[in-house]
Parts: C-alpha cells; structure tokens; sequence
C-alpha cells in the first residue's frame, strides 16, 4: 500500500508517497536521493544506517518508513551548516583521524552526535558505549574515541549564542 | 525484500479488528528490530504488518509500589529510569546490555519477550522477579505468570489475535537483591548463556531465591529445585558450587554456530553462581 | 635530520571532510541514468552436476530484461589460472558458483526473478578437507586442467617448495628441538562498504566499468581478456574507481559478479549494476586462505636457530585465486624472521568444494608468523632461555642478507626492546600465574619497499601545475581508507615546495591516470610517493628553469606598477639584467624566491602568478611533468626461488598482557603494545590509525573471527554471528611506537606500512595465555571454548 507521509528531513517540511514495505534507509537514499546514509549489512548490526530522529539514534534500515511521520529525521547531510560549514563533531572526526576508508563514518557521527547532545563531559566508557552499535574495520576505534572527545570539548568551548 | 502492507492502530480495538480483517496474513509488529531482519530473510512470511506503536497506553512505565511496563516501554527509557536501577537492578543490567544503543532507542521490551528467543536478555530478570504478563485480545484478557508464557523456542501462549499488553513486577521487597550476568562472543553480542539471580536475605541466611538462565534450553528456564536447595542456607563456596554442579545438570543447551553445549553447558553453571554472588553484594 | 615542513607532522586527510559531510560516493552510491540492476543465482550445492536451468518464468517477469547463464553466454575463464569461470556450466563446485543472473529495472525485481529460476542437478559427492580431497579414489573438484588435459588428482601443480643450506645436517647438531601442528582459520576482510560495480558499453562496445578494485590496469587487462572472450578483440576498458569502503585485499583480483555485470550490460545495452549484499559479501567474496602448518625448530645450546622446517597443507578451495600463491609472501618470514641459517618450506594447495580464497591483508604472512612465533616461545621454554632474550638473540639485523632477501634498515631489535619495556617484560614474565595472567609478544617481517610479485613493481605519477599553485597529482594507486591520498599529498607537498592544501590527488581512472600494478603488499604510499618525489624534482626544475628567465623581469614590472601608484615608493636597486642561472631560486610554501634573499619581500612572487606569467606570453609554456617509479627490487627466480621481493622490508613487534578466567576460559586482553619500524613517518595521524585498525583486525582473528563452513557452506554470512570488535571490546590501553630507521630507499626514509600492524597479533597473544596458564592453543581463534577444553585436559580445573 501506499501513502503520503510527512516529516521533518535535517529542518526541512517533506512529504513524499511511499509504499509501506519500505524501510527509511532506502527511502533517504532513493527517494531523497541522500545517500550519506550507508547500507552495510541490512540488518541492524553494523550501525552504518544510523540516523537521528527525534533526538535519539536508529538504525534506518530496519525502520518501517510509515513510522517516520510527524518527526525529526536527521542524517549526516543535516549537519552540514550553511556554505559547507562543518559541524563541530564532523571536524573533530576530520582533524583528529577517526576516518579513514569513510564509509562507518556517517553513521558514527550520529551516534555520536546521539551522545553529545545529551553530555559534553562523556567518560571513554560512555563513548564506546554510545558507539558499540557502530562497526569499523579500518580504524580499530582509538582514533573515533579521540574524535568524539575532541568534540564534545569543541562544544563545550562553543559560544553559547 | 517481500512487500507487506503497514496499519498504524491507534487503540486494540483498532488493532484486533485489522488483525481480523488481515486474518492469516498479518502479524502484529513492535519495535521491528527482530521481526523486519527476518521478513527480509524470508524466515517470516507476513502481507501486513499491524503496528502497535501509536497504541499510547502501551508505552509506559508506571511505579505503583511494584512496576508496571507497558508492553510497548523502549528499552531506553527503562534503562534510564533510575529507580528501576535502585529497586529492579538486574532489570536494568540486562536491558542496558542487550543489543546496542540504536536498538534500544525502538526496541520494546514486549517484542522481546513476543519475539520467544531463548536468548532474550529481558526474560532472566523477568522471570526471577517473577512478572505477571498481561495479554489481551478481542476474547478479552488474561494474566500469565512470565514462567508459563514460553512455549518453544520462537513461540508463546498466545495466539495470533492476541497482544502483549502489560508486564507487572511485584513490589520491591526490603533486603533483597537481583543481578543478571551474560556472556557473548564479544561485548557486542546475541546471548550465547544468560542468567539472573534473585535472593532476599536474612542476615546470612538466604530466604528467597529465583535463578533463570536463558539460551541453554528451548525456552528461558526457572531453576525450581536449585532455588529450593539455596532457600534457608548461607550463600557460601561450598552452596556456590553445589548450584554451579546442579545447573550443569538441568540445562540442555546446543551446540550451533555461537557456542559449543558443552561451554554453554558449563556456562550456566558459572553464570547462575556469579549472579547469585552479585545479587548478594546488592541486597540492600 | 632533516627539518621538514610537513612530513611527520599530524596532518587531517584532504578526503575526510567530504566523508565526514556523506558526500563522498561510493560504488553503492552511484547511479546511472537508465541503469538496470543485477542479481546472481548461486550454486545450492557445494559439488552437482547442472542438469537443466529453466529461466522461462524469470524472463517473463515484467521489469526483467535480461536472463543470462553459461549457456547463452560466451565463455569467459578467470582466475590467474583460468580455471574459474564467469558463470559456470555443466557443474558446480562451490555453494558460491554464480550459475545465471538477472538484470531488470530494480532490484527487488531482480531478485524475485533469480528466485523463479529453476535449476536441477545431480548431486556429486564433495571433499571439504584437504585431506580428504588427497585421498585415493577421492571425488576430483577438476576433471581436466584449464587445458583440458585429465587431472588425476585435486593437488594444484605450483612450485611452493624452498630451502636452503642443510636442515637434516642442523637437525642433528640442534641442542634443543621443538616439532607441532599449527592452524588458522578463514576470515572475512568485512569491508564496510560491500562490493560492487557498474558496466556499460558505449556506442563503440568499449567498456566502462566503475569497479570495486585495488588494481585498475590488471583488472583493465582482465576485462579486456572477456572482451575478445565476448568477440569484442580490440575493444577498450575504463576502468573508473570510486572510494572504496575498505578493500583489505578483496580488490586484488577481479570476480564473477564483474564479468556478469558486464555479460548484463553488453546484452541489455543499458548500464547494469551489481551490488553486494552483506550475505553475498561474506559467502560469495574471497576469505582469506586458511592454512595446516607442520614446523620443526631447533637450536643450540646458546640458543641460536639452527634451522626451521616448514610443512603446509592449504585448502584452495574450488577455483584458483591470490589464495594459492600466498606462500610466496610466506616464504619471506618463514626464511628470513630471525636469523636462520638453514630453512626448508614447502606448501601444498589442494582444490576441495569449500570457497576458494583470496588476499587478504598481510597475505600469508599472519598464518606463518602464528606457527613460527608460537613455536619460538616453544623451543625457548625448551632451551630455558627467556622469550624476549630468545628474540634477541635470533634478532635480524640491518644490511645482511637471507635468502636473496636484501635487508637494509632493520629496526626490529628497538621493536622487541620497545614492546619489553612498555608490558614491563622482566617484572611480569613468568611471574603472575597465581593470577592467571602472562605476557607475550612476536615479531613480524613484511615487505615494506614494494613487493615484486608481478612482473612489474613500477607506479607512474603525473603532475600537473595549474595557473593558481594548484598541483594536480594522478596516480593509478587506489585510496581505500589507508591514507595513500594524503601521504601523496604530502610527499608532493614536501617535494615540490608547496603546502598540502594545494595538492589534489586524482586517482581511479584508467583514461587519465597513470600505470601503477597495483595496491597491494603495502606499497601503494612508498611507490606512489617516491614517483611523485621523482615528478616534483622535474617540477621544480622546469619551474627554476623558467624562473632564470623571466622572475626578474616579472619582479620589476610588479615594482614598476607599484611605483607608479605610489610615488614616493624607493625602487630598489636590483640587478634586472644579468641572466640568472636556475639554481639561484627556490620553491617553498608556494612562493618562488632568491635563495641569497630568502626573506626579502620584493624578491618573492607566489607560484600561481608566476606560473601565470608563464603561460601569458609566446612561446608560453606548461609546467607537467611524469615520473615511473620502479623499486630496485626482484621477482623471485622461478630456478632458485630467491628474489628480493622488497626495495626494504618493514619490522615490527608486538606484546598483549593477558588475563585469564579459569573458570569460563575468557580471555581478556589487559595491555596491548604494538611497536613497528616505519622508515620514517610520512602522516603521524594516518600512520598511527593503519597500526591501530590492524591491531584490532588481529584482536578477531586471534580471538573471535571465524568464517564457518559445513559441508562447504558458509554457516555465518552476517555481523551477528561473524564477530568483528566493536569500540566496547577495546577496554585496554592501546599502545602504538613507531620508530623510524630512515630507509634511503623509502620516500623520505619511508617503508609501507599497511599490512604489517596485524601480523604477529595472534602469536602475542597466544604467547601470552601460555605465559598465564601454561595452555598453548595451536588453532586460531582462540576462543575460550578452546581454552577451557585444553584447561580441563591439563587437570588444572
């Protein structure tokens, strides 16, 4: 069956009809033809699908896409600022080497991005948490973790306004 | 991946009459993390899907001396609630563990109990804090004690038209604790043997005990007589290892792609011992 | 020591922002307009004869617009044997054999398709162990050889067998002696980014293929090998590659599912794709070869290596691929890791029904280095002398030789001392079995200065230089997240006189890159680099050439035009006439300046506008140059089996504190120290994440990663049940040295460093949990399953 479904994509109002056996992962890169958001195992255990909505992280390639209606959907591309400006967590990755081959990338982001929004003093055992449902196979993590604590003292260090 | 219809019920009523409309071709859905994987494997066939996430009632937490999950409660919010973690301890250990953060941000702690794997982390805790299901349907409703709800693996007591409504928890009782232990491959890992322990104490003397230990057998199992043997002694090494001996002997585990029987088998054994000696260091 | 601007600094990789924003495009992100999609029926037997395939109901589906099998396909052989086929007629050998595929309007539909093709077959009996399949009267995978002559047997004729000097003669002057059985077990490469291509044909019939490669111009000559396969002799391919999302060997040889994909393409006329699924990346890619290793060593009284003896037995698996001549690439530790003076090696390839393997980084090299370093720890306990002093005194040392391998720089004895000291090796070895804990470590030798195992070593570089001080590099080196793009960025950078920021490296075109062999065997930055250093050095003369001609005259009408808006400005009084020669000039930070008036600010014009002048006049010019960059190194001689496969070779140790729970048999790692010669750092921050990635890539393989097979089919296609470590399983510090030896080969000092970082993983480890609790595991993974069984056989329980 098909339907029109609402939602916010990175700030935006969108509709689109999309037939109910669709999962969000595949919608966001063919409908929306937004394709930062990977497909790595279909399967929810990789983590490369993760993206934001309402405010906590999921795996989109096993979210049914009729369940996204009326929220907030964020994938990678939303964190992009205005004129290609870098969200402070996506420089962290970039300057303290947590990407390499990129494809884990987009999804760790997130995650982490899931975690700094809720702290911006995590502990390395709450960031390893926050990033267990995200494989990697090129960096061994040590660089990610690095990243993700550069960022959260970038956003600590952020003018308040 | 096979096409499937999608309802979004807003009441049980709502959701049992599409489910009489779909008859034979619809399956009820909660979080979807289970169930999507396996449509697309093809394991599961189903030309609809009845959510149950706009069924508001479902999805809350309530504190009425004992706990009341909405069958439909997140996973996240159950590990964040901090008196869930003071009062229910080993409820909150395995669900903070289970899957990963992504997961637990959809998944229900009703899918994973309909979901009937014997490995499911929820059930440890919930069977030896001995809940109470509440299943409803369009015959009406009805309570089933967590230890009679497994029926084989994958399977429960109820039946298509039926829907996990309510998982109750007793009060919390003074001088008790409750643990749960899990091994995996590695940290990020389904259960190859998981277990919790429930005790309450009388100064040294063990007044009360559940054990449950999961993956080990075609459903999560109760301990019955290993608690009757623990119940009036002191938690000592000796009773320790007595208990280790004894689940060894009462668990039938597989050996499959994850694990061996035999390392399961002696993991059962461990684990209930470790849970048992955990729970005691959080007796209040 | 030199003082550099940029190398060996911490510098962020110019491709990580647009991966950072998810604008980089991989192959899963690519689309054509009018694309069609493409799927592939599998084999559903490890070993059947195909006794009929009916499509009919797959070619009526709607959407479907075309159905291919062997049948209706020219026949195109692969494999660097040719024994493999792109689709397989008469029989399948494999559970992964590719029988017929689809392509339709998406993807959904292509598979539906696949599903209603109908294939019956008469099962065959199989051989799934390399024993079985060398038994008398044992099913054969091949009845005739790719040159249809009858096989009599399943052993594959490659002349893996070396030795030097005389092992009986060192057998029976050895002092101490120690002979066992060791294994490993097939891993997946799990590259995050499963595999893929895309094929079209032109309006000429070439062939453009986006491809999922590590080796553009070798798969461009497969690809032209099925063209004339396909009655297309004289045809061309492209072969175009997008980022990669991690290759680690899987794109080291070309596959079915590419030449499907261009079978699809050619018949339908529409550009087709082909996209892994995570199942089909794990069952019907390339694992990495398992092995079967037989190794005797011995010893003086001194403890000196007086021989090693090395027996393999290797599953190939049902077709012919980089599995097979891994032993190349093992022949270098097993003749060379510490010092000894008689070896002999030799390995035997067996074809069975299983899945036949591929590269896989490190190439061999963990599979021998797990035998040979447990059994050093093993023949040190025999002789009583400590495992860290065993090593050093069997230690390699730098310029000498063995085996034709020519070892220039050779920091392997800093390595084990550096590994000693960071687990804190003399308090704790031998001392904390109480806790059951131990320490352990192994070394590892790798090729480090290319590696010649085809013909040619060689990496051509282009260099461009553009009106704005912008440097085009092209290379025909692919990055895959390794960091090749920024160490070539920063090895122009240096070499030229530039910064980072200016430098673009243009990779993965065939059209407009130049020839490189391959990446593989860690050489793709110490190649590329040292052609882009070669290309600058023609750079720079060219720009200084120019500069002796026309930077004064360029200086002067600058201060011309400035005195001109300001009056009162002094003109210096520079020497405008006299021609200059060249070497008066340099090239640094983008600026052209007089060396004797390096810091006078009239005397200095930025390169863009320079290089402007340049152009804008007669008889302008451009400044672009090349360079091939081809090591001094050498093939090993089919006669005597020695080459020197390497322009320099990478060494490396590495340690683990281990602690183990007796009564589960877990074993948890406490510290881990992996200390590596590297030449000479070219980007610290990429360098570290390579030796970081490959720790945690050994973590699995010695600890939790295993492709399963039964019966030849593969039981764990999927991240839930084939475990890879998550950021939740590093709960221990973490340790990486680099130590540099500046190698005069290496760009820089430079050696490759890719594979190294996963070599001796296992071993330390496995070292480790005997140091702990007196239990060797001679099988990778080590799981605890294992260790409790082994536990309970010592009695310890």
């Amino acid at each position: 069956m098909k339907k029109v479904i609402q939602f916010t994509l990175n700030g935006n109002e969108v509709s689109a009809e999309l037939e109910s056996h669709k999962m969000l992962l595949e919608v966001l890169r063919d409908t929306f033809e937004m394709t930062g958001t990977k497909e790595g195992c279909g399967q929810g255990e990789c983590g490369t699908c993760t993206v934001i909505i309402d405010g906590v992280s999921i795996k989109s390639c096993l979210y049914p896409v009729f369940e996204v209606e009326g929220k907030s959907v964020t994938t990678i591309e939303g964190l992009v600022g205005e004129g290609g400006k870098l969200h402070p967590i996506q420089e962290a990755f970039v300057e303290k080497g947590g990407i390499q081959c990129g494809f884990c990338s987009p999804g760790m982001i997130l995650s982490a991005k899931a975690l700094l929004d809720e702290t911006w003093t995590p502990s390395d055992n709450e960031i390893k948490r926050a990033i267990s449902g995200n494989l990697c196979r090129c960096t061994g993590y040590v660089q990610i973790i690095d990243s993700i604590r550069d960022a959260a003292t970038r956003l600590s260090n952020q003018d308040p306004k | 991946m096979k096409k499937f219809d999608y309802y979004q019920p807003e009441s049980l009523n709502e959701a049992y009459r599409l489910m009489e409309e779909n008859e034979g071709r619809a399956r009820y859905i909660a979080g979807g993390t289970d169930i999507i994987w396996r449509i697309k494997q093809g394991v599961i066939k189903a030309d609809a899907l009845i959510s149950l996430r706009r069924i508001r009632p479902l999805e809350g937490i309530t504190r009425n001396g004992g706990l009341t999950l909405g069958s439909m409660a997140l996973f996240r919010n159950i590990e964040k609630d901090s008196s869930i973690a003071r009062d229910y301890p080993s409820l909150t250990q395995a669900v903070s563990i289970l899957a990963n953060p992504q997961v637990r941000n959809v998944a229900t702690v009703g899918g994973n109990l309909c979901n009937g794997a014997p490995s499911a982390d929820s059930v440890p805790p919930l069977m030896v804090l001995e809940a109470v299901l509440t299943i409803e349907g369009p015959g009406g409703r009805r309570e089933v004690p967590i230890g009679n709800f497994f029926t084989g693996p994958g399977q429960s007591c109820m039946d298509r038209t039926e829907i996990l409504t309510q998982i109750k928890i007793p009060k919390k009782v003074f001088n008790s604790g409750s643990a749960f232990l899990k091994k995996g491959r590695v940290s990020q890992d389904i259960a190859v043997v998981n277990a919790a322990a429930f005790l309450v104490m009388e100064g040294k003397i063990c007044r009360k005990c559940r054990l449950a230990v999961g993956a080990v057998a075609p459903v999560p199992l109760r301990l019955t007589n290993i608690e009757e043997m623990v119940e009036g002694r002191e938690i000592d090494p000796e009773l320790l290892d007595r208990v280790g001996e004894m689940v060894e002997r009462a668990v039938s585990p597989i050996t499959d792609v994850r694990s061996t029987e035999n390392w399961r088998r002696v993991m059962s054994g461990v684990l209930v011992k470790r849970a048992i000696q955990k729970a005691h260091k959080m007796v209040d | 020591m030199t003082d550099y601007s940029f190398i060996g600094k911490e510098i962020p990789r110019p491709d990580a922002p647009d991966k950072a924003a998810g604008k980089a495009l991989y192959i899963s992100d690519l689309v054509k307009p009018g694309m069609l999609y493409g799927k592939i029926k599998y084999s559903e037997h490890a070993h059947a004869k195909i006794k009929h395939i009916d499509t009919s109901k797959a070619e009526k589906l709607p959407g479907v617009r075309a159905v291919i099998t062997g049948y209706n396909t020219p026949e195109i052989r692969i494999g660097f044997m040719k024994d493999n086929f792109a689709l397989k007629k008469d029989k399948v050998r494999q559970f992964r054999d590719e029988v017929a595929a689809v392509a339709a309007t998406d993807p959904e539909i292509a598979q539906e398709a696949v599903d209603l093709i109908k294939i019956e077959y008469e099962e065959l009996p199989g051989v799934f162990t390399p024993e079985d399949a060398l038994k008398e009267g044992a099913p054969l995978v091949h009845e005739v050889d790719p040159g249809g002559r009858p096989r009599k047997d399943n052993l594959i004729q490659l002349p893996w067998k070396w030795t030097e000097g005389d092992v009986e003669g060192a057998k029976q002057e050895s002092a101490f002696i120690v002979e066992d059985h060791y294994q490993t077990q097939r891993v997946q490469q799990t590259c995050m980014g499963t595999a893929g291509c895309i094929a079209e044909f032109d309006l000429q019939s070439n062939l453009i293929i986006y491809s999922k490669t590590q080796i553009p111009y070798l798969a461009q000559n497969d690809f032209n090998q099925a063209l004339v396969a396909m009655g297309l002799k004289g045809k061309s391919t492209r072969v175009i590659v997008p980022y990669l999302g991690g290759s680690f060997g899987t794109g080291l040889d070309t596959h079915g599912y590419e030449y499907i994909t261009i079978l699809l393409a050619y018949r339908t006329g529409r550009p087709v794709k082909i996209l892994l699924s995570r199942a089909e990346e794990f069952s019907n890619l390339s694992p990495r070869q398992p092995s079967k290793t037989h190794i005797i060593q011995g010893c003086d009284k001194e403890g000196r290596l007086t021989f090693r003896e090395v027996n393999m037995l290797l599953d190939n698996g049902a077709y012919t691929s980089w599995g097979a001549t891994t032993p190349t690439v093992m022949l270098m530790p097993i003749s060379t890791l510490y010092q000894v003076p008689n070896f002999f090696y030799n390995a035997k390839i067996v074809y069975t029904n299983n899945t036949y393997c591929q590269a896989m980084r490190g190439y061999g090299n963990p599979q021998a280095t797990w035998a040979i370093e447990s059994n050093m720890d093993q023949l040190a306990e025999k002789a009583g002398i400590d495992a860290l002093d065993f090593r050093m005194i069997n230690r390699n040392l730098p310029n000498t030789e063995s085996f034709g391998f020519k070892i220039t720089t050779c920091g392997l004895e800093d390595c084990i001392q550096s590994v000693g000291e960071k687990l804190k090796w003399r308090e704790k070895r031998g001392k904390q079995k109480n806790k059951a804990r131990g320490v352990g470590m192994a070394s590892l030798f790798h090729t480090g200065g290319g590696c010649r195992i085809y013909r040619s070593d060689g990496t051509g570089i282009i260099m461009k230089l553009d009106d704005f001080g912008n440097v085009s590099v092209a290379t025909g080196g692919i990055e895959m997240g390794q960091g090749f793009n920024s160490a070539l960025a920063i090895a122009t950078a240096e070499s030229l006189g530039v910064t980072p920021d200016k430098v673009s490296v243009v990779f993965g075109d065939t059209a407009t890159c130049p020839w490189d062999v391959g990446t593989h065997a860690s050489r793709g930055a110490y190649t590329s680099c040292n052609a882009a250093i070669m290309a600058a050095e023609k750079a720079r003369e060219k720009i200084f050439n120019l500069a002796s001609e026309h930077f004064m005259s360029r200086v002067k009408s600058v201060l011309v035009k400035k005195k001109k808006k300001d009056p009162d400005f002094q003109m210096p009084d520079f020497d405008f006439e006299s021609p200059r020669d060249p070497s008066e000039f340099e090239l640094k930070e983008n600026t052209v300046f007089l060396r004797e008036e390096p810091d006078n600010p009239l005397l200095r014009i930025s390169l863009g506008e320079f290089l402007r002048t340049a152009h804008f006049r007669n008889q302008g010019t451009m400044i672009v140059t090349e360079a091939f960059y081809d090591p001094n190194n050498g093939m090993l001689d089919p006669k005597t089996g020695k080459g020197n496969l390497s322009a320099t070779y990478t060494w490396g140790a590495q340690g683990a504190e281990v602690e183990v729970d007796l009564e589960t048999g877990e074993i948890k790692i406490l510290n881990f120290v992996s200390a590596n010669d590297v030449g000479k750092v070219i980007n610290k921050q990429t360098l570290m994440g390579q030796f970081y990635g490959a720790a945690v890539m050994g973590f699995g393989y010695a600890l939790s990663e295993e492709y399963k097979t039964d019966k030849g089919r593969n039981m764990n296609p999927n991240f839930l049940d084939y475990k890879i470590f998550s950021a939740s399983d590093l709960d221990f510090p973490l340790h990486v040295e680099l130590i540099e030896t500046n190698d005069k080969e290496g760009p820089f000092g430079a050696k490759g460093v890719g594979e190294p970082g996963l070599v001796p993983t296992a071993p330390a480890i496995g070292n480790a949990i005997y140091d702990a609790i007196g239990v060797r595991i001679k099988s990778l993974p080590i799981t605890p399953e294992k260790i409790l069984a082994a536990l309970k056989e010592k009695g310890k329980r």
